[in-house]
């Protein structure tokens, strides 16, 4: 996902390729075009900005050009930005995307990869949360569709994605951990925690410093999650099995969840490709908030300390992502509904 | 088939949620362009060691830490961020609907090249994006801002326009037309305007509060709209320490984002059950 | 009979000794500190961020530390570390006896090949050029036998004591000769750091938190606290609020704005101040904005200087920033330097005297737009300000508005810190808001206040040859320096180069169970190791540590 050249498919002749597997093979070879594209783009963009990313070094001593030079030549930085650019392209080949400026000596994979863990948490909470309820609401509100319920959902679903994540992160931080004193305010576990507790105080710990940022990056976007799965259900109820299976006299339950739902669940899965940028989104704000040692708060610091290296390891990364969330998506898709197949 | 613009508005309104949003919006937007003459201003510091004092006759939403209107400000940042938004996604309709008709009556390579890089762009988080422009930017004048939010908010819409002119190339009465000798360019521009006016109304509505979400939070990093000029994210960056002892600092400006981003959204959600009333 | 007596209490007392000393409660705790950034690489001679040169403070230990409220040339002044005692041969050579008990955290003795080592290491300029500029007037540093090193001079000066010992802290020479420069930084050895201080490594996790257990074996007493976790955010407002939640102890460099309103009344944490090495000023450009060959169209006039300065009340713009944790500035000199004492009184405010000057200098409001203008040039000044300070943010526009009132326009750029560096550097500025960390030394002021800093950090281009003259005399002087100084200060005061306005104090929030909190001006994580917890309020993590 990070970096890395192209996956090297050997295909056999184009010709002997089941429609399929021809279809993969041009998909595949469209996601790496695209992750390319996208880090030529990313490269270029972050190297626009002037200022020295060095001069951040600083930070509130004096340091003198000559220091500056010898950082610069350290980091390469002196260099010609095609060069700079053939490197990167370079170490991208062997699977390296250099040196940390901030955290030197450290490599930007390495801390990405200290990272991952912490977002990947937190993101997959969120996600579970918002595929669990999301989902029941949203079939819910479809089943009682145009009822008070259906509507009341739909504007709380609404307000709670009009509100800005920070905003929302601020607030419950003020109120539920340093007013009532409930949930921790940051960190992911306690500093202090004995080497020697148990696992189940170690993941009562996790969950308790974990419950404030999923809660607020799930409120701010279940909304997208109730509405697909709101009108999904809409176009399948109005399809004929759906009402052959009520005149064949099955429960309403079984109708709704077998016959129903479970037709929703290929367009719903495309939804992913377009969750995670959102979550992305979101979490360079809640994890700086909330202090999480997720790839959100590396990037908001990368931002900060001008730290190119990290910054852009981290939005290949998340690019990275977001292509094979799509390609994913399309592939899922494609096995889950047969008639997209023969397309 | 979809009616004319004017019966998708006519629809929208019948929508209780649209009624309820375009009536917010109304107050907001009179609010944003008269209400600055009647209220304090929103840079002057009276007497800045006062600090932040809570709601009362004089200030009914109270002062900031630096002793300013709160209710002036919020006002003065409606204008910001609705201006913003709205140039922003208009810059962005005309950036997407452009490229998106190049793309799909030109086809071919143009139209792969331009779908790559599309896709690209959307395969990184707009908000890295953002970022990643802005700290180009020295300073950042409110074009600037207007223009970095405008040119990353028109891909969707470039895919949207593009499929309607694929579509329409399709339609029979286009391809009789072009094969009578009439030019396709006038055809599809002639048609394509009705046709995809109502999807393009939708995305652009939905457009307005994403951007709004958008320069707010930019604001709050201290990348978006510069002080003194008040804007809602900036408030409540600077009332972060505030929050527990002086709570109207942070909570005003928030709820402000909150009703307006939610008014933009109920609108949206009423053009977009009018555009396909089936999934109402 | 009497024999016996006397040996039931004394076999008592014997045991309450040996039972006090096993025991000994308060001798266990822990702190958590969170700092602004995540100290990655904590070892001396790395160049980097403050946060490791904090944690080095806590493993490595110099050859001796200025002591408290002592001035940096009064060399007996100093508290004893590395080295036992020191002497002098003559006026340009030291010899410095090492502490025999002085050990590295693997048992090995500290020796004096260590010190040579260490010294040689870091007055390379291919390793560190800033500190090898700082340690040039060591000739050579040497080893007479195991304990004993001789540092000898190129010239006599005052402050010779503090380079021997202040800019150096030794690494383990057994462990890191054999590493060439250029991959130390990416050695084992930084990934595992052996120091020789309170405290030695115990884990790190990266982008979350790093430990330091108790080197129980400190010669120069066990550390009272066992555990020390450092924690880390950028965000000033997760610090804060990790402190009001409970999960931090300590919090070092809180904001003077929110940081003592939002402790206010909070029995748990108490407030730490002390006079630091920072300083606000406003720079003036005494050339044109981005081009050093001409003088400054405004600002080259010292009279226009000296009424901008007239014109600031920087009474209440301290008081809404800084509350009482600031001391005014009048000159570059800083609330922790010896020589504060010294600085005569600087310009006071006198809006009605600023105005006159200003209009004796030519600059009239002709046009009645409410600013001055002389031969067609409006008085306006474009003020850089970094966006990521709070403090300068809040102070910016009541300058603004103070000068305003005087008739001068003030246009404020908010520039983010690259930016806002690099124009400082190129002096693309009217008046730059500054803030900088002093050097402990006054000597300090020859990088930013002498026609020789040009080069480097003096970025206003100030150059005035007899304050010049007068500060080399009061660096040289062994006499007295004191009047020395006192006569460069009001020679500079004189060109009026910046607006000075103050030298914050630095904040500490520190829980209250902690006794004994001593805090030095140079670093807060000099003396950790001898605070303790008082035993009647230890918490769960204080329990008996790792």
């Amino acid at each position: 996902m990070v970096g890395g050249s192209p996956p090297a498919y050997r295909a056999r002749r184009p010709g002997r390729l089941t429609p399929v597997s021809r279809w993969l093979f041009r998909r595949l070879l469209q996601a790496a075009l695209t992750f390319a594209a996208a880090v030529v783009l990313l490269f270029f963009l972050m190297r626009l900005a002037p200022g020295d990313p060095l001069s951040r070094l600083a930070g509130d001593r004096a340091i003198s050009e000559q220091e500056l030079e010898f950082l610069r030549r350290r980091f390469g930085l002196n260099q010609p930005l095609v060069t700079q650019f053939r490197a990167f392209l370079g170490g991208i080949a062997q699977g390296d995307l250099g040196v940390s400026i901030e955290h030197y000596p450290e490599k930007v994979t390495s801390l990405l990869a200290s990272r991952l863990p912490a977002t990947l948490l937190l993101g997959g909470t969120v996600l579970l949360l918002n595929f669990i309820v999301g989902v029941w609401l949203g079939v819910t509100q479809a089943v009682r569709r145009g009822s008070r319920f259906d509507r009341w959902m739909t504007r709380l679903a609404l307000a709670g994605y009009a509100t800005p994540s920070f905003w929302l992160g601020l607030v419950l931080v003020a109120f539920v951990s340093l007013r009532w004193h409930l949930l921790p305010a940051a960190q992911m576990t306690d500093p202090l925690l004995p080497l020697d507790a148990s696992p189940w105080t170690r993941a009562v710990d996790v969950l308790r410093h974990l419950a404030l940022p999923a809660l607020t990056l799930s409120l701010t976007s279940i909304a997208i999650m109730m509405r697909h799965q709101r009108a999904a259900m809409l176009s399948v109820f109005r399809l004929d099995y759906v009402s052959a299976a009520r005149a064949r006299g099955l429960t309403e339950r079984r109708v709704l969840w077998r016959h129903a739902w479970r037709n929703t669940l290929a367009p719903m899965i495309t939804l992913l490709g377009l969750w995670l940028p959102i979550l992305v989104s979101g979490s360079i704000f809640v994890e700086a908030i909330f202090n999480w040692p997720g790839l959100g708060s590396l990037a908001n610091d990368a931002i900060a300390a001008r730290d190119y290296p990290v910054l852009l390891g981290t939005a290949m990364l998340v690019s990275g992502a977001v292509v094979l969330a799509g390609l994913l998506a399309d592939v899922g898709y494609t096995i889950a509904d047969p008639r997209v197949r023969q397309k | 088939m979809i009616g004319s613009l004017a019966g998708l508005l006519r629809r929208a309104w019948r929508h209780p949620s649209g009624r309820i949003g375009t009536a917010i919006l109304l107050i907001l937007v009179l609010t944003a362009v008269i209400g600055p003459a009647f209220l304090a201003d929103p840079v002057v510091m009276p007497d800045v060691v006062a600090g932040a004092t809570p709601p009362s006759a004089a200030h009914p939403l109270g002062t900031d830490h630096l002793n300013r209107d709160v209710l002036s400000r919020v006002v003065n940042g409606a204008r910001v961020s609705l201006t913003v938004a709205a140039l922003a996604v208009l810059l962005a309709l005309t950036v997407g609907a452009a490229v998106g008709l190049i793309a799909g009556y030109f086809g071919g390579w143009i139209d792969a090249l331009l779908m790559r890089v599309v896709d690209a762009a959307l395969a990184i988080p707009r908000l890295f994006v953002l970022l990643l422009l802005l700290v180009v930017w020295e300073r950042i004048p409110l074009y600037a801002l207007v223009l970095v939010l405008g040119t990353t908010g028109w891909f969707a819409t470039s895919r949207l326009v593009r499929g309607e002119v694929l579509r329409l190339k399709q339609e029979p009465f286009v391809t009789a037309a072009i094969a009578l000798g009439a030019g396709s360019w006038r055809m599809i521009t002639r048609h394509l305007l009705p046709n995809a006016a109502g999807p393009v109304l939708v995305a652009a509505t939905l457009g307005v509060g994403d951007v709004i979400l958008l320069e707010s939070g930019l604001s709050f990093l201290g990348l978006g709209i510069q002080p003194p000029t008040p804007s809602w994210g900036g408030m409540v960056l600077d009332a972060r320490p505030l929050l527990l002892s002086a709570p109207w600092t942070a909570i005003f400006p928030g709820a402000a984002i909150v009703v307006t981003v939610l008014a933009v959204n109920l609108v949206g959600d009423a053009l977009s059950a009018a555009l396909d009333p089936r999934s109402a | 009979m009497i024999a016996r007596r006397l040996l039931v209490p004394a076999l008592l007392l014997a045991f309450a000794t040996v039972a006090s000393a096993r025991q000994r409660p308060s001798d266990h705790g822990s702190i958590v500190i969170v700092m602004g950034g995540e100290p990655s690489t904590p070892v001396p001679t790395l160049l980097g961020m403050k946060a490791n040169d904090d944690v080095s403070e806590l493993m490595f230990l110099r050859l001796a530390r200025p002591g408290l409220g002592k001035s940096v040339s009064d060399e007996h002044g100093y508290e004893a570390e590395l080295a036992r005692s020191w002497s002098r041969r003559d006026s340009l050579t030291l010899v410095f006896e090492l502490d025999p008990r002085a050990r590295w955290h693997d048992g090995v003795p500290v020796t004096a090949r260590d010190i040579v080592w260490s010294f040689e290491r870091m007055r390379d300029s291919t390793v560190d050029p800033d500190r090898a500029l700082l340690l040039r007037h060591i000739t050579t540093v040497t080893a007479e036998n195991d304990h004993r090193v001789v540092i000898r001079f190129r010239r006599a000066y005052p402050e010779q004591f503090y380079d021997a010992t202040y800019q150096v802290q030794p690494l383990p020479a057994h462990l890191v000769d054999t590493i060439p420069p250029a991959r130390f930084a990416g050695s084992a050895f930084v990934q595992h750091p052996i120091g020789n201080g309170p405290y030695r490594w115990s884990r790190r996790e990266p982008g979350r938190q790093l430990e330091l257990v108790a080197n129980p074996g400190f010669f120069l007493g066990a550390p009272k606290l066992d555990r020390v976790v450092i924690l880390f955010s950028r965000d000033p407002d997760a610090r804060m609020n990790m402190l009001l939640d409970g999960s931090v102890d300590a919090y070092e460099g809180m904001s003077a704005i929110s940081g003592p309103k939002r402790l206010e009344g909070n029995p748990a944490y108490r407030i730490e101040s002390q006079p630091s090495f920072d300083l606000m000023y406003l720079l003036f450009n005494q050339r044109a904005y981005g081009d050093r060959s001409r003088p400054h169209p405004i600002l080259a006039d010292p009279d226009v200087r000296r009424a901008l300065a007239m014109g600031i009340n920087r009474v209440p713009v301290l008081r809404s920033t800084y509350g009482a944790y600031s001391q005014g500035a009048d000159a570059p000199v800083t609330g922790a330097h010896w020589t504060r004492s010294l600085v005569p009184a600087g310009i006071g405010y006198d809006p009605a005297g600023a105005r006159a000057l200003l209009q004796r200098r030519g600059w009239i409001d002709h046009d009645g737009d409410g600013i001055r203008d002389k031969d067609g040039v409006p008085l306006n000044l474009r003020l850089n300000l970094y966006s990521g300070s709070a403090e300068r943010g809040l102070m910016a526009p009541q300058i603004q508005e103070q000068l305003r009132q005087l008739g001068v326009g003030i246009e404020i750029q908010r520039l983010e810190g690259a930016v806002w560096f690099a124009r400082r550097n190129k002096g693309e500025f009217d008046i730059d808001f500054s803030g900088t960390t002093m050097d402990p030394s006054p000597n300090g002021i020859v990088q930013s206040w002498t026609c020789a800093g040009r080069s480097g950090t003096n970025v206003g281009q100030y150059c005035d040859p007899a304050v010049d003259s007068l500060i080399e005399r009061a660096m040289t002087s062994t006499r007295n320096p004191e009047s020395n100084w006192r006569a460069a200060y009001a020679a500079l005061q004189r060109d009026v180069p910046a607006i000075f306005l103050a030298s914050p104090r630095a904040l500490f929030a520190v829980h209250t169970r902690y006794r004994n909190v001593t805090i030095r001006p140079e670093s807060f994580y000099g003396s950790i190791w001898r605070w303790s917890v008082d035993p009647r309020r230890r918490i769960a993590r204080d329990g008996p540590g790792a």
